[in-house]
């Protein structure tokens, strides 16, 4: 103690400068890099919502303050395209997690060719997401497409029409492309969770009398619990962000029934030019996107102190 | 009624046979231990008969009825698995209901079994601990417990201790010993490759070699009368010693000259037909004793191992060969490099022509 505050008194000022300063020397070019590539864009585009800048407009660019919100507030197309959000980010996500998980359970049992089978149905995951929606934008196109036909055959349509371009059913065709391109998503990481439950915990069950809805619910659930969780929660975040499909596919329409906030953003900034407005609309899906995080990852922690 | 009829029951994986025809019949209220080299099968019989594991041959029955196929929960065993295998999102408590909650048993009484597993067992203060909050000790009573609220008929154990320390595995041995003590009329079939495990607990064992029994038989008979070399040496630590030789005089007592010199006495009686046949004589290490004079070979002591109670000594005869392994009682420093004469009682002293004992046949 005495030693180490002598030797501190004996060192010169530019000694004790350079070794105080040290650790932050040498994290400086990461943190500088993390805080050029992060932040400045972050910033940047939040920046944007408050200012007036329309590309067209060599005028624009002043600071507006809250003008932007206050529009927003009145901009019904905007709440349209937030319902439809919540529509297309649930049912994708539900549907994706639910034939994930009956994907990953058939997958867990072995069978011949269980190998071959596993590799193929991971494939959609490999396809470019606007090529899936032009594919099944053509699936759905009832003059080259099966599935309006198919549809039509099982009564679930009066006839065999397009039904991207039907209102009321619109989003059921991204929704539909969605779903078949995100099931390998959670069909990859529920096996990995699944592989890893010991199997003695099924063979003890079996001699306690257990039965597969028993084994599945006292087992298998909580095992997955964790993972379930957390796949949902970057799903939701992902898919709520996720225009690609739409736009290839209905481009917002009909009458912009299939128009989510990701997508409303894309036509904001990118069609009518508006960056300011679009940047606002971008940091209020970004609030309440942070909220929703926040939201499950404390439900994920009070669980977890549970168990 | 709880005995276990095995006939001729065959088990392979695919095309790889692990059990050829294995029969044994367990009476009621006994408590069998499986022992043998690991990967002879052991687990896959225990597992077959709890139903775990498809039969592929033979007839399995547990109190008369033919249980081939007969799902786990309706044979009346209850498994303690090695690795414990508890439920580890339920407490202790759940743990022990889970069977009983399935099998809808009224609250009141599942109530009672578990306080009263758990006043056996000693877990009553942890009943609301999940598996995780437990020692490894805590865990295998926890694993004991959800099978003894079962009430069954048939306790299955596979290598239940080879994850404690050696101090918690003597308690919980002795634990187990008192358990089935304290249930005279429970069958137990328990899997070890603990040589004490076997001896102490067991009423018969039961050795498993490569494909099927090689012997069953009360702890001492093993011992005293091994039927073949290979349960000669499986049977006690270290292994019984094996000279070969010839045997030079029949009757009530055989003598064997043994090839590297020296004879030897055995109480095992042979006829004149078996004058010049070729043996093994087998000595266990604890049989052999440091005499002055004539005795079953001299050699010279190249290792000591002082183990305090007693010290063991490696042996090398003239004739090269393996190590003679010797354990004398109380602790001979001296002996190291030492030339020693060793002879053994004729009644300790076992005879095997072709592998099997000249005691049965
Ligand atoms: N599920 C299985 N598939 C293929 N072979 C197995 C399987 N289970 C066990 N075996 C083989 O059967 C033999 C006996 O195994 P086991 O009964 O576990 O031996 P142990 O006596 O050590 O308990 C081993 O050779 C093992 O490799
Ligand atoms: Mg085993």
């Amino acid at each position: 103690m005495t030693l180490a505050a002598h030797s501190h008194a004996a060192k010169p000022l530019r000694k004790r400068i350079a070794d105080a300063s040290e650790p932050y020397l040498y994290s400086a070019p990461a943190l500088i890099l993390i805080i050029g590539v992060m932040l400045v864009p972050l910033v940047l585009g939040i920046s944007y919502a408050f200012r007036d800048i329309q590309l067209l407009n060599p005028f624009s660019g002043g600071f507006i303050g809250l003008d932007h919100f206050r529009a927003l507030g009145q901009d019904q197309a905007f709440f349209r395209a937030l319902r439809n959000t919540l529509w297309w980010t649930g049912a994708s996500v539900f549907l994706q997690f639910i034939f994930g998980l009956i994907l990953a359970l058939l997958l867990d049992k072995p069978f011949a060719g269980r190998g071959l089978v596993q590799a193929l149905v991971f494939l959609p995951w490999a396809v470019p997401s606007f090529l899936a929606g032009l594919n099944w934008a053509w699936l759905f196109n009832p003059v080259i497409g099966p599935l309006p036909h198919w549809l039509h055959a099982l009564g679930l349509l009066d006839a065999p029409n397009n039904i991207l371009s039907d209102p009321q059913l619109a989003m059921w065709g991204p929704i539909a492309a969605n779903v078949w391109w995100g099931i390998p998503f959670f069909a990859i990481t529920l096996l990995a969770a699944l592989q890893a439950i010991p199997r003695d915990l099924y063979e003890a069950a079996s001699i306690d009398g257990a039965g597969p809805v028993q084994r599945f619910l006292s087992i298998t659930l909580p095992f997955l619990a964790p993972t379930i969780a957390i796949t949902i929660l970057l799903r939701t975040v992902w898919i709520s962000n996720f225009a690609d499909l739409i736009v290839v596919m209905t481009n917002g329409g009909p009458a912009d029934r299939t128009q989510i906030v990701a997508s409303y953003i894309f036509t904001q900034a990118f069609k009518r030019l508006d960056f300011g407005y679009a940047s606002a609309i971008a940091l209020v899906l970004l609030v309440l996107l942070l909220v929703y995080s926040l939201l499950i990852v404390l439900l994920r922690q009070t669980m977890l102190n549970k168990g | 009624m709880a005995s276990i009829d095995i006939q001729s029951i065959r088990k392979s994986f695919g095309a790889f046979p692990v059990l050829h025809g294995v029969d044994l019949t367990i009476q009621d209220g006994e408590f069998i231990v499986l022992v043998g080299p690991s990967g002879c099968g052991k687990s896959t019989l225990l597992r077959m008969i709890a139903g775990l594991e498809r039969i592929s041959g033979g007839d399995l029955l547990i109190g008369g009825q033919r249980m081939n196929d007969v799902p786990p929960a309706q044979r009346g065993i209850a498994m303690v698995f090695q690795s414990y295998a508890l439920y580890p999102h339920m407490t202790v408590r759940q743990n022990m209901e889970f069977a009983l909650q399935i099998a809808r048993m009224p609250k009141a009484e599942i109530d009672k079994a578990v306080e009263n597993a758990a006043r056996i067992l000693q877990l009553t203060p942890y009943l609301d601990r999940l598996p995780k909050a437990l020692s490894g000790g805590q865990r295998q009573r926890v694993a004991i417990g959800r099978a003894i609220v079962r009430d069954p008929k048939v306790f299955l154990f596979d290598e239940p201790l080879s994850n404690l320390d050696a101090a918690l595995r003597v308690a919980t041995r002795i634990e187990i010993a008192q358990l089935k003590e304290a249930m005279p009329d429970r069958t137990m079939i328990y899997v070890t490759h603990d040589q004490v495990e076997a001896m102490t607990l067991a009423s018969r064992i039961v050795v498993l070699a490569r494909k099927g029994i090689a012997q069953v038989g009360t702890p001492l008979e093993l011992y005293e009368r091994p039927v073949d070399e290979f349960v000669a040496q499986f049977i006690g630590s270290p292994a019984m010693n094996l000279l070969a030789g010839e045997i030079i005089a029949t009757g009530a007592e055989t003598v064997v000259r043994l090839d590297g010199g020296g004879t030897a006495r055995s109480a095992v009686p042979t006829q004149t037909s078996d004058m010049g046949r070729k043996v093994n004589i087998g000595v266990r290490p604890e049989d052999l004793l440091a005499v002055s004079g004539d005795g079953l070979f001299s050699g010279e002591v190249q290792i000591v191992e002082a183990l305090g109670e007693v010290t063991q000594l490696y042996v090398a005869r003239p004739g090269g060969g393996a190590h003679i392994i010797a354990k004398l009682p109380g602790i001979h420093p001296d002996l190291r490099h030492k030339t020693v004469t060793f002879g053994a009682d004729p009644a300790k002293v076992h005879l095997f022509a072709d592998g099997r004992s000249l005691l049965y046949r």
